[in-house]
């Protein structure tokens, strides 16, 4: 019962044309953005999107989709890109927080999959992430701090 | 690591080939939650020195959870009936695809600051492998803990949407290190800009500079590294409120560039070798 391509490549311009309707219906309920100003922008997202699983499926390298589909906008909208305008002003309609909505849906449902496990876990991974915020914090300034005195700017 | 029969299982539940049914009740539910959550909108509450902010996102993945199969479901058989084990497993890879839209995003947002990045300085570069001392607190309290694959996905970052998506991909979100890096990922959104705002207002006790301390504020995600720099500036009279603001700002920026890298190349790397040095001292049987 594998997802062989070209089946591959259907189910996810399919899934993906889903979510994109789904976060242009978000996009208008949450920043009152209309569905026809966002919808080009949204087409663009989506088609690189569909070109970065791809690349993720079939490239060997250790790369996610998700760094192909970032390392495809950067460049797009690079300054001295020549699309640039063009790409902001398709996708700027598309809100940042709109994409994190049904991200985090799909997250929801999913996670009824694992609910005995999370309540195992619960005030320990709290406790984890605590430690985690505070040693990204020290770990930061400790180093900025040595590199800013060599540098000496403080 | 293109491992043929993973990645098979991985993307086997979004077939649609004869399951129109299950993918209708997946969607429409998705799109449900969507709306409701967006009609609620965005809020903020001041609470000491921090805020507790309130987005859209969070109340989905709280009804997401509400209404999935294991938890409202249990006591009502009609809606398990829609929302069925199955959706929570179409769901589950449907995630992967979801992310899409957000790394698009992520990259135009900070392709056109690029000059700004290039004049920041190596500094800026150099003080990102301080995102890696998350690893050395989190690693062994969370084995000492008793945690024990789960320690990998919490531990190795602040796991914020870019690290949530890399370690989803690449172990799933139902394996333990899935489930290490949502419990952190799901704690930072709640409780992240109040704990980051408490930690900036208190950091200058350290005795460190004012300016090290905005850099270490912008560790990938934009309202935490708001809440921190802001309550740092407010604490700090040494240096300007904008000097601060600006170094937290454009740290912040180079974490969400370069976040991703160190986390795949060291980070990932460097946690499941300690791991799999400290779990038999820490953890007991490995």
């Amino acid at each position: 019962m594998s997802v062989d391509s070209p089946t591959f490549e259907s189910n996810i311009a399919k899934m993906l044309i889903i979510i994109s309707v789904i976060t242009v219906v978000g996009n208008y309920v949450g920043y009152g953005i209309s569905p026809i100003e966002a919808a080009p922008g949204m087409l663009l997202i989506a088609v690189i999107g569909f070109v970065s699983l791809l690349l993720g499926r079939h490239l060997s390298l250790q790369f996610p989709a998700f760094a192909y589909a970032t390392i495809i906008g950067f460049v797009l909208s690079l300054p001295f890109s020549p699309v640039q305008d063009i790409v902001l002003s398709l996708t700027d309609p598309v809100q940042f927080l709109a994409t994190t909505t049904p991200i985090l849906a799909y997250a929801g449902l999913s996670i009824g999959l694992q609910v005995t496990s999370m309540k195992q876990m619960s005030w320990k991974i709290v406790v984890v992430a605590i430690c985690a915020f505070t040693g990204t914090f020290i770990g930061s300034a400790l180093v900025a701090q040595a590199i800013l005195s060599y540098q000496g700017i403080i | 690591m293109a491992n043929a029969e993973t990645e098979t299982g991985t993307w086997d539940p979004i077939r649609t080939h004869g399951r129109y049914l299950l993918h209708f009740k997946t969607h429409a539910t998705v799109l449900l939650i969507t709306i409701v959550a967006e009609a609620i909108g965005s809020h903020a509450f001041d609470l000491g020195p921090g805020q507790i902010v309130l987005l859209p996102l969070l109340y989905a993945v709280v009804i997401g959870i509400l209404l999935s199969y294991s938890v409202l479901g249990q006591y009502i058989p009609s809606l398990q009936e829609i929302v069925s084990k199955d959706v929570s497993e179409i769901s589950a890879t449907l995630l992967t695809i979801s992310l899409m839209p957000l790394a698009v995003k992520y990259g135009t947002t900070v392709g056109p600051e690029f000059n700004n990045l290039v004049s920041a300085g190596p500094a800026f570069l150099l003080q990102e492998l301080g995102n890696l001392g998350t690893i050395f607190i989190a690693l062994p309290v969370a084995l000492i803990l008793g945690l024990k694959r789960e320690a990998i996905g919490g531990g190795v970052s602040i796991a914020r949407e870019a690290t949530f998506a890399v370690i989803t991909e690449r172990y799933g979100i139902e394996s333990p290190e899935g489930r290490g890096v949502l419990g952190v990922y799901l704690t930072g959104t709640v409780l992240g800009t109040i704990f980051f705002g408490l930690i900036g207002g208190l950091a200058p006790i350290t005795g460190l500079d004012p300016l090290a301390l905005a850099m270490a504020c912008g560790m990938g995600s934009a309202s935490m590294m708001t809440a921190c720099s802001s309550s740092l500036a407010g604490a700090s009279s040494s240096v300007p409120a904008d000097q601060i603001l600006a170094f937290a700002a454009t740290s912040n920026l180079l974490t969400g560039l370069t976040g991703i890298y160190v986390l795949i190349f060291v980070a990932l790397p460097l946690i499941n070798w300690l791991y799999s040095v400290a779990r038999p001292l820490i953890g007991g049987e490995s």
